[in-house]
């Protein structure tokens, strides 16, 4: 990483320079010319006078323009031919322009180069800047949790509880740690997923079987949080995605509204869908805790965390990121609607719609 | 700490993490302390604005207002309650941050119990100490200088009136209690800030820099806050002849 970055920054000085030269050889040659044309001037302004000091020593006019092929002679004055002076100019003329676009050519050549070696090393510290602050976020969404389990770990030690209060720091350790390991695979799974390096194989897959199964998953959940689950989901809808990838995106979108419901202490959360043109679309609509309509892009952000999502919620901030992600690679797109906090949210899922293949 | 005066003793958690909340406020609650808790700064700002309480615990990371934002709009309010920061991030750059927003100390995450509850109780007692010097004596007069400890109010000699930071007041009070003796600056870090919070003693120079401007004629030749080379400093109410 680091020789590549010297590599590059030597390259880029070298390319600098070579600019630098060009330009100089530009304005070189075009001084060089100048300064050949101008003593062609004065050895043709020479002749000019030896020309007329002839003709006014008596010298024949047709002898003298013998002698000096350049000069022409009218009425007894002698002048630079016109042709003479026309060549001058042109010479002239097609040397600049031949530096000027030879010049011109290597200087676009290499302010090229300049953009391509700036560019990359731009991009180049913008990932390491994002891994930065990737690395310093994680780290945060872990001390929590560990503050959380030597809190309870000391109070055991320090205390000695009853036996009701040692079981609610059990139940609260246990949790600590699920929600760490929860985080571990989430992380991995995001950091796999801005690398570009999943297995990613699109099928035509039936939307309402792959919901069924996970609602069924969490029905359980939603029960013991007072929270009813309808779905309406029309058969024979077929979208085109990976059959984890469908199953993930379903459920950090479910597990996401189960969270937001069971803070403002129970609710409904309703799943429909509907075709449209060349695409299929997955509502899932909840009675939760909702957000701030300017908040609906950053939710699908790392870590993002908003006010007044109240107490309980034990989110990763990874959930809904790697839906947006995951949804990005099946060529589908995910978006968030709320009126405003306490007013419930809508999640729509849409994916490209798939012809049912038969299986082989 | 008698249990009288713990039975009075209210503090503010604000934390949005439920666990480490509810586990922060089951050990005050241990230790007899009155416990109210916040999910998010504006939370906090929204409880201490109709009530008081002896020290606020404030988690750095909130969502919305972060903590450092909570404890500057707290003291642009001329709210002086002492304000503990617990954070996820324990860089020095950082606690320097907390530090200057007018916090009085800065526990990195995660944190000892024991610690913790050793910091907490440090905090209180240094400000049962300033309460009790100030309500003995509330007001000092210097160099035609007035202070009011109370208030954290002073008119400079020239009458213009001065807002005091609480570490302001507290450093004045502690060279105050010592006029014409030297106070280390080690002693100031101790009384004032604790232990090992801040990075250097520099701090406390930075202070003493302070209260120049605001209390000495010229404060390029202080008569009354006297530098002692490599030991700290002077007081002097009546001001060197």
């Amino acid at each position: 990483m680091r020789a590549t970055r010297v590599f590059q920054l030597t390259a880029l000085a070298l390319v600098a320079v070579s600019a630098v030269q060009v330009g100089w050889w530009i304005l070189d040659q075009h001084a060089y010319t100048l300064e050949k044309v101008r003593a062609a001037r004065t050895a043709y302004a020479e002749q000019t006078r030896a020309a007329q000091a002839l003709l006014d020593a008596g010298t024949p006019a047709q002898r003298v323009q013998q002698l000096l092929p350049g000069i022409v002679v009218s009425g007894g004055r002698a002048a630079l031919s016109t042709e003479r002076e026309q060549a001058l100019t042109t010479e002239e003329r097609r040397r600049d322009n031949q530096y000027a676009w030879e010049g011109g050519f290597f200087l676009l050549a290499l302010a090229v180069c300049i953009a391509v070696i700036a560019g990359a090393l731009r991009a180049e510290a913008h990932v390491l800047e994002e891994q930065d602050s990737f690395l310093a976020l994680v780290s945060h969404q872990f001390k929590t949790p560990l503050a959380s389990l030597q809190l309870s770990l000391e109070t055991l030690a320090l205390r000695s509880p009853t036996p009701e209060a040692a079981r609610t720091l059990i139940d609260r350790m246990l949790a600590d740690v699920a929600r760490m390991e929860l985080m571990v695979t989430q992380i991995l799974e995001s950091a796999r997923l801005e690398r570009g390096r999943v297995a990613f194989k699109a099928e035509p897959l039936e939307l309402s079987g792959a919901v069924a199964r996970v609602v069924a998953q969490l029905e359980e959940r939603a029960r013991q949080e007072h929270i009813s689950i309808s779905s309406d989901i029309g058969p024979g809808l077929y979208v085109a995605s990976d059959p984890l990838a469908l199953d993930l995106v379903v459920r950090n979108v479910l597990e996401n509204a189960l969270a937001a419901v069971a803070s403002a202490g129970g609710g409904s959360i309703a799943l429909t869908t509907r075709a449209l043109d060349g695409e299929v679309e997955l509502s899932v609509r909840d009675s939760g805790v909702g957000f701030r309509p300017a908040d609906s892009a950053r939710l699908f952000e790392k870590f993002t965390r908003l006010p007044g999502r109240g107490t309980g919620h034990y989110g990763t901030g990874l959930g809904l990121f790697i839906v947006r992600r995951l949804m990005e690679v099946a060529r589908g797109r995910v978006s968030a609607h709320s009126e405003g906090v306490g007013r419930g949210a809508n999640f729509v899922l849409t994916w490209p719609a798939a012809a049912p293949e038969p299986r082989t | 700490m008698s249990a009288a005066a713990a039975h009075a003793t209210r503090v503010l958690v604000v934390e949005d993490d439920p666990h480490l909340a509810a586990g922060v406020m089951e050990n005050l609650r241990a230790e007899g302390y009155e416990v109210s808790t916040a999910g998010d700064g504006e939370q906090a700002l929204a409880w201490l604005a109709g009530h008081n309480c002896a020290l606020i615990v404030l988690d750095v990371m909130l969502p919305g207002i972060d903590g450092f934002g909570v404890c500057r709009t707290l003291r642009g309010q001329g709210n002086n309650t002492p304000v503990l920061f617990l954070t996820a991030r324990g860089d020095p750059a950082d606690r320097v941050r907390g530090l200057e927003s007018g916090g009085d100390d800065y526990l990195a995450k995660p944190f000892h119990l024991q610690e913790f509850l050793l910091r907490v109780r440090a905090i209180l007692r240094r400000w049962d100490w300033y309460h009790s010097a100030s309500a003995a004596a509330a007001v000092l007069r210097f160099g035609g200088n007035e202070v009011d400890f109370r208030a954290f109010r002073a008119r400079a000699w020239s009458g213009e009136p001065q807002e005091l930071t609480e570490k302001e007041a507290m450093i004045l009070k502690v060279l105050a209690e010592h006029a014409g003796e030297i106070v280390s600056r080690e002693d100031l870090l101790e009384r004032v800030w604790g232990y090992d919070v801040f990075p250097s003693t520099r701090t406390v120079d930075n202070f003493i820099l302070r209260l120049r401007k605001r209390f000495e004629k010229d404060p390029a030749n202080p008569r009354h806050f006297l530098t002692v080379w490599g030991v700290g400093y002077r007081f002097l109410t009546e001001g060197e002849p």
